[in-house]
């Protein structure tokens, strides 16, 4: 508990930060001052990050994003702490308030003022009168009759409310849920018992508006009832103002609403972490296995035992649905290997839940470096687990990219929670390609295995037996070409992120191109790995998008990529291929991609520093590399036929 | 009368609240003068009132806590602390 001291003392400090443009530091005295829970403390840092706006974009790389806030409810005294929960998690929002009645117009009207914002993040805060109003008068006696009809109604008004934006405007949008009402005239006993009570009604109108989220691109459901069940729904909103001034909830929650809002609009314009490495001793199990042997070690269904076994259970669970486990560890590896063997019914998990094994003696952020090559993923999608203080703020100064999860040795029950609270693995939507990435990351360790036997490329890539399939971007589908969109770093020209609806308009408009490739070898199916976007205008085709999944590179399916979209712009009438480069912190391994394909690179670079490049289709139309199997749509054969003709 | 006869904390509050200065918030300061004070601001203010002393305003009195020295009398008869 802060005393009143020491806010004054954070506070001038905060102060003396602003006035250095010392964004780290600005944060960092938040972070403490925000501890008091007082409402005055968030509206100060409020307004001190509002003022260090530009310095944290560029000092901590934090996302601008211009919000609008579509409401039926008083959303203003909220504000501050959205700024500063956003500043938290990244994020700068440019906030735009709408009417209170206004919301149904601007969602529909095509001239509205939210029309005209260009908001990147439209975020839609109505209360359950304006969603379904009629719903309490018809559940008060828990029989059901009109409530289906009401149910289609209220959901039938949101789709389109949320349906004629989309068709307009590409702003990533969220719809909140409603809190399911308490003090009904059914009680306790009527509310859990009765199919129709409001309670059970409004759950069901959640899950349809959740349901309907998914239908549409770029759009997330916030489960607000989650939040106010979190804090205890008896205490979530504060009547009194409620009635007097439409405040939705009590101010006490207003920063655990915040981080839950921008948690869940984050997963629009972040990527997921993709692995979590975990630490063995005191982390994994109990005690050390080196001086408490494989039978002495904790784990199994006995306390305290069983914590371990829950932590196992949860990476089993975050394993099925695509986060790629490893262990990176402290001991001998022939050690580990017998308790794994000689304890295998007290763990959850086998050695071969692990898609890398990092045990030995060494510096573990050299063990993470390595982790990061075998698996061609960067270290900002790494998650480190570890006990030991020292470990982890090794990890910290080495690579700061890591995020550190702190397991706690004398109270080994959380770490469960403690992991679970982290965003860094949020995701509204898990496809096929997630649930098999472990398995396909397994065959990449066959794969290599078979490399190093093989006595040239060309003789290795063939004996791959690799299977190119193009589709439509739109069929991929949709979800997981926005979803490459999003995560690819290391092979993408041109790191547009674009959303759902860009997508479809490069797939509609005439001369566009959306298209994605799926890929599969005789030790596995990658899934749909990459991903074009072009545009033909006139007698020039423009790449605006390529890019390929790390776990591809280096078998010509950039190659293949680039030949599917000269044939495509030769179908359509082009001559020239244009092609363009910006350079990130992150994709210096396409840097000499379109030079290495014969492109020329033309004098003026663009706006952002990108370089742009050029290739003659007439006399060098790129082809497919000879190891590659194609499959779907346009055949080899007929866009052959065509480069004859040209 | 000045700024120094309105308690620290409470000089903070309407400062942050209202982005002025804190030598601007004396007794007489008023919601019609000041060009900050609106509707949202006042309702900002109060919930930054009530979270920081622990009381809860009634919503009739609410509007009329539109200056700082009937807030401070109004604090007063809660037993807050200043």
């Amino acid at each position: 508990m802060l005393s009143d001291p020491q806010r004054q003392e954070l506070r001038a400090r905060i102060k003396a930060a602003v006035a250095a443009r010392d964004a780290a530091a600005v944060m960092k005295d938040c972070r403490e001052l925000l501890t008091s829970g007082k409402p005055a403390d968030t509206a100060f840092c409020g307004t001190s990050i509002t003022q260090m706006a530009g310095a944290l974009v560029e000092q901590l790389g934090a996302k601008r994003l211009s919000t609008y806030l579509v409401r039926s409810v008083t959303v203003e005294p909220m504000l501050p702490a959205l700024t500063v929960e956003a500043a938290l998690a990244g994020y700068v929002l440019d906030v735009q308030v709408g009417g209170y009645g206004s919301y149904m117009d601007e969602m529909l009207n095509p001239q509205s003022a939210l029309a005209q914002s260009g908001a990147e993040l439209v975020i839609v805060m109505l209360d359950l009168e304006e969603i379904a109003g009629q719903l309490p008068g018809l559940c008060a006696d828990g029989r059901g009759v009109g409530v289906a009809e009401e149910l289609e109604q209220s959901v039938g008004r949101v789709e389109q409310m949320l349906r004629s934006y989309r068709s307009r405007h590409s702003g990533r949008l969220v719809i909140q849920g409603c809190v399911l009402p308490e003090h009904t005239p059914l009680g306790l006993v009527g509310d859990a018992n009765l199919r129709y009570s409001l309670p059970n009604t409004v759950g069901e109108l959640n899950r349809r508006i959740a349901s309907l989220c998914n239908a549409i691109p770029d759009c997330v459901f916030f489960d607000v009832d989650q939040v106010a069940a979190g804090v205890g729904r008896g205490s979530w909103r504060d009547t009194r103002l409620f009635l007097a001034s439409r405040l939705p909830f009590a101010m006490n929650h207003f920063n655990a609403y915040c981080r839950a809002l921008v948690r869940s609009f984050s997963v629009m314009f972040r990527a997921p972490r993709k692995v979590l490495c975990t630490d063995l001793d005191n982390t994994l199990w109990g005690g050390v296995l080196g001086e408490d042997g494989p039978n002495g070690i904790a784990t199994g269904s006995a306390f305290p035992g069983n914590c371990y076994l829950s932590y196992q259970r949860y990476l089993k669970e975050l394993s099925a649905r695509g986060i790629l486990l490893a262990i990176v560890s402290k001991n001998n590896e022939a050690d580990v290997r017998e308790a794994f063997a000689m304890r295998a019914a007290d763990l959850a998990l086998t050695l071969d839940d692990f898609v890398g094994l990092k045990i030995s003696w060494g510096e573990k952020s050299e063990a993470l470096r390595e982790l990061a090559t075998e698996l061609s993923l960067g270290l900002d999608s790494f998650v480190f687990v570890d006990d030991n203080p020292v470990e982890c703020e090794a990890i910290r100064q080495c690579v700061p990219e890591v995020a550190i999860v702190a397991a706690s040795v004398e109270e080994p029950w959380t770490l469960v929670e403690r992991l679970s609270a982290e965003p860094f693995f949020d995701a509204a939507i898990v496809t096929e390609d997630d649930v098999h990435r472990s398995q396909e990351y397994k065959a990449q360790t066959k794969r290599s295995e078979l490399e190093h036997s093989a006595v040239n490329r060309d003789e290795f890539l063939s004996s791959l037996g690799i299977v190119a399939t193009f589709v439509d971007a739109l069929d991929a589908p949709l979800a997981r070409s926005v979803q490459l969109l999003a995560k690819t770093n290391q092979f993408n020209l041109t790191t547009r992120r674009h959303s759902a609806a860009d997508v479809e308009a490069f797939a509609r408009q005439e001369g566009g191109l959306a298209a994605a490739v799926r890929v599969r070898d005789r030790f596995g199916d990658a899934g749909v790995v990459g991903l074009v976007l072009a545009r033909t205008d006139g007698d020039v085709c423009t790449i605006d998008s390529l890019l390929l999944s790390c776990r591809v590179i280096g078998r010509g399916i950039e190659s293949a990529l680039l030949a599917f979209v000269a044939q495509d712009a030769v179908l359509n009438g082009a001559t020239v291929l244009a092609g363009e480069y910006i350079a990130t912190k992150k994709n210096a391994p396409c840097a000499t991609f379109y030079s290495d394909h014969g492109f020329q690179r033309r004098p003026t670079p663009g706006e952002e520093g990108s370089v742009f490049y050029t290739l003659d289709l007439k006399c060098n139309l790129p082809h497919y590399p000879n190891w590659l199997i194609l499959e779907g749509m346009q055949s080899n054969e007929f866009a052959g036929s065509t480069a004859i003709t040209t | 009368m000045n700024s120094q006869e309105v308690p620290q904390s409470l000089r903070d509050i309407f400062a942050d609240t209202l982005e002025i200065a804190p030598e601007e918030v004396t007794p007489e300061l008023d919601g019609e003068s000041t060009e900050n004070w609106d509707s949202f601001r006042h309702l900002q203010l109060i919930l930054a009132l009530e979270g920081e002393y622990g009381v809860q305003f009634d919503p009739q009195q609410i509007p009329e806590l539109t200056t700082v020295s009937r807030i401070m009398t109004a604090l007063a008869s809660k037993g807050a602390t200043l």
